[in-house]
């Protein structure tokens, strides 16, 4: 019994709740859903209550009640149906009053709040979002750019630019907004406010091809001081750790973790750290304590070496990238990895880089994108591995993504 | 039988003289041929039933498949590629090769029945709606055998996913072809059998069956007839100009080059939004016929019913882009659709109301066939209200692309299509196999069905609201989905043993049910005055319809009836007799020329696929050569076979 009674609250209060809501926006959502909820429960329970009674009254007990002689044969009262139609229409004009008004509402930031409003990019691809701040701009690179965290000061109407550059998809944090989709060649845009600092669950909401489920996104809200700190240190170039003496670097360092395969759709989270995710955001900002500077200086010439720079930016410490791949600059700060599916830690990160196509099944990473070869390129009509990071390899690559906080 | 089809046929009074081998007309009743060249509206009816029935399984199987992956978190059953195939052609599936085609069967069984006409307007056009159907089917299930897969782009194709360069992007990947030829097929096959229906319901109707007079289940298949005419148009332009782009890399979808991908989003609901009421409107059409039967009363306010119907019909086309509240489409676009919803919501709430008022005050009998329909009034109602909260766009936001929203729609389509056509298949065997389902097995396939479904759905409200969106794979264990999941999975189990019992009953009451005489059910309709199973010709004499409920009438006037009805039959037999329409092999030559066009087009033999059309051209000018044909029964000759058919 309690799965069916107390249970059925607790299957409204997940991380991507529409009922446990943290905004104005998805606020002013879930009012006119209750609305709708408590206008049909109302009607519900009379049409219910006159469908049973009907049903019971009116039963044939036994068979020689079925031989009886027939019912009045009538054929209804334009009376009845009128009125019920005119009922019909009453109850519709209570949802549709605070239909209206929402739909205005969270169309855009209200006028009151433009002045104060943050502007931000976002673009979906294949699978994974990336965000800009076109008021945070940055000599001679362009607007800060980041992937699958969002960042936000809370308090402050957030104006979200939602584009697509491949196939659709759509940005959707239930806690703050009802989703928008992002179409190619379309440009569309929602808003949404943090009351509180949080930890906030997305996920993208249009079917956009074989991984559309593991296509996923945080949005952190912080307090302003928080927000300004964070903002100082994204648009500083990649963190680079005095190099050590090229002795050290012929010698091999040990992973400082141990690595097993756990297998395709394995757990990405842990309790730990959904226990308290905004602490393990701040905590991730800062860099680790057992750091081998040696590893690290490994894995930043393995990046460049087994090419991943074609396509990743870290702003500073290699040259390179594409637009079309997410910005790897200080991809040590994020608390996920591969598009919020996976937990930053070096167990994660070894399985991403080592079997994308385990974790991510049909990534561009592995397969290549725009008619460049990624993990694997295509030769005589075959795809074949172009790139191979060994088990042996991945550490010290795991060690400087991580060092690039 | 036998008796009946020597009368005529086929030599001497066939209307044409002695024609060549090719356009001799086939003559078999019985075995392969019989059925392969049939026209008889009632065989047809009986290939679209069976036919969608094994896709209903099929479908099925699938859903089953799509349930077992997602019963725990994190889940390795099926891969993430194997899991789209299953949605897309899930959807695919139930829609336009299960819930549609079965309730082409009751339009084609039943409705020339209903309407007290020998077949429909065009008997040989029928024939080929239904190869033609066929061959769709094959189509589009092509890609469960070929290396590259079944379609796995949503059964809404969304642009640009269905692109060449997402869905192609290094092997001749052929299953979004196979999709976008299957469906262009399936929509000649609904256009055809429509304009048919169409024409008989206006022309083939008895004397004195006035349009006000029509049974609600033929109001229903004109309605529904109506909508597919003007409904397909549409998706038929969006699926050229996508076969265009992927075939001969025009760019009216691919968005690198400039297509607008929101251009197919419009024109798939406008005509995926009719199709709801396509699906549904049946359903409300044979509800409409068993909740009088089994009330012994009229059905309550027979004009609204009829009217509110229309109205959903016209109204059905100017809300489409509530599917599409989430586009960014600006607020008054959004508010306009948004308060057209909630309108079509009062002619929907009219027929409960409707119905609850035909219960009330009759004599209720509990016969399978009413429990799925009592089922039909609850499941429906529920569908109801969560739609509108759909219809309010704020909420729907939220609940858009969510799993609120395929709970919503399993309540309208199963709770409402499916125990509809399940009751309407209860209904209406005993006229159609001389039998009747046990009530014991019957009642209990209903309250497996009944439950199964109530637990796999229901729990998917408290998915969607609590952010689970739908056509996902995997789902983590950390996000609250863990139970409501494994309930619905278990759910889905319960259904499909109700399922298996209901079909396993089905199948043993046509071999061994108990056998029933004429109108088992104590009915209204024309149809029950025919012996079960009707014969070939339906009606030895074309009745007159007097009242509404015209079998109803017949039996409250016997004698008035009797004296009209020899007349009649005097009459008729003084203009020849009865004339039935003669078989063809044309109807699926012409199917067959589809289909061999259709596997070399998506296989890009474009040259080749002509071959294709020249057959189906060919088929069409042969099928137009032999000419009408036709034959007459004469039934007075053959009384003394005493077979009991007149």
């Amino acid at each position: 019994m309690p799965l069916f009674f107390g249970g059925w609250l607790n299957w409204l209060t997940g991380p991507q709740s529409t009922i446990d809501v943290a905004g104005p926006v998805a606020e002013s959502q879930r009012h006119v859903f209750y609305v709708t909820v408590w206008v049909t429960g109302i009607i519900f329970v009379l049409v219910a209550s006159v469908l049973t009674y009907a049903t019971l009254k009116y039963k044939a007990r036994n068979d020689s009640d079925e031989q009886t002689p027939t019912p009045p044969q009538g054929h209804g009262n334009p009376f009845i149906e009128l009125g019920l139609i005119a009922a019909s229409v009453l109850a519709l004009v209570f949802i549709a009053i605070p239909t209206l008004r929402a739909i205005w509402y969270a169309y855009d930031v209200p006028a009151a709040e433009k002045t104060n409003a943050l502007e931000v990019n976002a673009t979906g691809y294949q699978w994974w979002f990336k965000f800009e701040y076109p008021s945070e701009q940055i000599d001679g690179v362009g607007p800060l750019t980041t992937a699958n965290e969002l960042v936000i000061p809370v308090g402050r109407a957030i104006r979200i630019n939602l584009r697509a550059n491949d196939v659709m998809h759509s940005f959707w944090v239930p806690k703050l907004a009802g989703k928008v989709d992002m179409i190619p060649n379309r440009g569309n845009h929602l808003w949404l406010k943090a009351d509180a600092p949080g930890y906030f669950w997305g996920q993208c909401a249009e079917y956009c091809g074989e991984s559309h489920a593991v296509m996923r996104f945080r949005l952190i809200a912080l307090a302003q001081k928080d927000y300004a700190e964070w903002i100082i240190a994204q648009k500083a170039p990649a963190r680079a750790l005095t190099p050590p003496s090229d002795g050290a670097l012929a010698k091999t360092q040990p992973a400082g973790y141990a690595f097993k395969n756990p297998g395709r759709n394995a757990p990405g989270y842990s309790s730990a750290f959904d226990t308290d995710p905004l602490a393990a955001w701040l905590k991730q900002q800062k860099p680790a304590a057992n750091e081998n500077p040696v590893l690290i200086a490994q894995g930043h010439d393995l990046f460049t070496a087994k090419s991943c720079v074609t396509c990743h930016v870290v702003r500073g410490n290699n040259m390179g990238g594409a637009p079309f791949a997410p910005d790897l600059t200080h991809i040590g700060s994020r608390t996920t990895i591969a598009a919020g599916l996976l937990e930053n830690n070096s167990v994660n990160l070894h399985r991403w880089i080592t079997r994308p196509n385990e974790v991510k099944p049909g990534n561009k990473m592995y397969l290549g994108i725009n008619g460049m070869p990624g993990y694997m390129m295509m030769q005589d009509d075959k795809l074949v591995p172009h790139i191979v990071v060994s088990d042996e390899e991945a550490p010290a690559i795991v060690a400087y993504l991580q060092s690039l906080k | 039988m036998e008796a009946i089809a020597n009368a005529g046929h086929p030599g001497a009074e066939t209307h044409a003289g002695k024609r060549s081998w090719l356009f001799t007309r086939p003559t078999a009743k019985t075995g392969i041929v019989s059925w392969l060249t049939t026209v008889d509206h009632k065989r047809i009816g009986m290939l679209y039933g069976i036919s969608a029935l094994f896709f209903f399984l099929v479908g099925g199987f699938e859903a089953l498949l799509i349930r077992i992956q997602l019963a725990v978190p994190n889940n390795t059953f099926i891969s993430h590629q194997t899991y789209n195939e299953m949605f897309t052609m899930h959807a695919t599936t139930m829609v336009f090769l299960a819930v549609m085609p079965l309730s082409a069967a009751f339009f084609n069984y039943i409705m020339p029945l209903q309407i007290g006409a020998r077949d429909v307007a065009f008997p040989r056009l029928n024939g080929f709606a239904f190869w033609v159907f066929i061959v769709g089917a094959i189509v589009i299930n092509i890609g469960w055998f070929v290396k590259s897969g079944s379609p796995d782009a949503g059964w809404f194709g969304y642009a640009p996913l269905t692109s060449k360069a997402y869905s192609d992007q290094f092997a001749g990947d052929m299953s979004t072809d196979l999709w976008v030829m299957g469906l262009q097929i399936l929509g000649v096959s609904s256009v055809v059998g429509s304009l048919n229906f169409i024409v008989t319901i206006i022309n083939l109707r008895a004397p004195g069956m006035t349009m006000m007079r029509l049974p609600v289940f033929t109001w229903m298949t004109l309605i529904t007839a109506f909508l597919i005419i003007l409904s397909f148009p549409a998706i038929t332009i969006a699926l050229v100009e996508l076969m265009m782009d992927r075939s001969f890399n025009t760019n009216f979808f691919e968005a690198a080059n400039g297509g607008l991908p929101i251009l197919w989003s419009h024109l798939f609901w406008i005509f995926g939004h009719p199709e709801v009421y396509i699906l549904i409107l049946p359903a409300m059409g044979i509800i409409s016929e068993i909740l009088p039967t089994f009330s012994r009363k009229p059905l309550f306010g027979y004009p609204i019913i009829v009217f509110s119907g229309a109205c959903i019909g016209f109204l059905g086309f100017g809300v489409w882009s509530h599917h599409m509240f989430t586009t960014g489409m600006g607020s008054v676009a959004t508010a306009a659709f948004s308060l057209m919803t909630m309108a079509i919501a009062v002619p929907t709430g009219v027929k409960i109301f409707n119905w609850i008022g035909t219960l009330w005050g009759g004599q209720l009998r509990m016969s399978t066939p009413m429990m799925f329909a009592l089922g039909f009034v609850w499941m429906f109602m529920f569908g109801g209200f969560s739609g509108i909260m759909h219809a309010a766009a704020p909420a729907d936001s939220q609940q858009h692309n969510s799993y609120f929203v395929v709970a919503h729609f399993h309540y309208v389509l199963i709770g409402g299509s499916v125990f509809a056509l399940l009751a309407g298949i209860h209904y209406w065997f005993p006229l159609i196999f001389g039998r009747k389902v046990s009530e014991f097995w019957g009642k209990l396939s209903f309250w497996l069905i009944f439950v199964g479904f109530n637990v796999t759905f229901f729990p998917m409200h408290f998915l969607g609201l609590n952010g689970m969106p739908r056509r996902t794979a995997v789902y983590d264990g950390n996000m609250g989905w863990s139970d409501a999941n494994l309930v619905s999975t278990v759910g889905a189990f319960i259904l499909g043993v109700g399922i298996a019992v209901y079909f396993t009953v089905m199948i043993r009451t046509y071999f061994k049910g108990e056998k029933v005489g004429r109108d088992p059910w104590d009915a209204r309709t024309l149809e029950w005055s025919l012996p079960t199973p009707p014969p070939e010709h339906n009606y030895d004499v074309i009745p007159t319809i007097h009242a509404r409920d015209a079998f109803w009438y017949e039996k409250t006037h016997k004698d008035e009836i009797a004296k009209e009805t020899a007349e009649h039959a005097k009459s008729e037999t003084a203009h020849g007799g009865i004339h039935m329409p003669s078989q063809s092999w044309f109807p699926l030559l012409a199917a067959s020329g589809l289909l061999i066009g259709a596997i070399l087009f998506v296989n890009h033999l474009f040259l080749w696929a002509i071959i294709g059309g020249g057959i189906m051209v060919l088929g069409i000018y042969f099928w137009a050569s032999e000419g009408p044909g036709g034959y007459h029964v004469h039934l007075e000759k053959h009384d003394d076979h005493g077979d009991g058919r007149h």
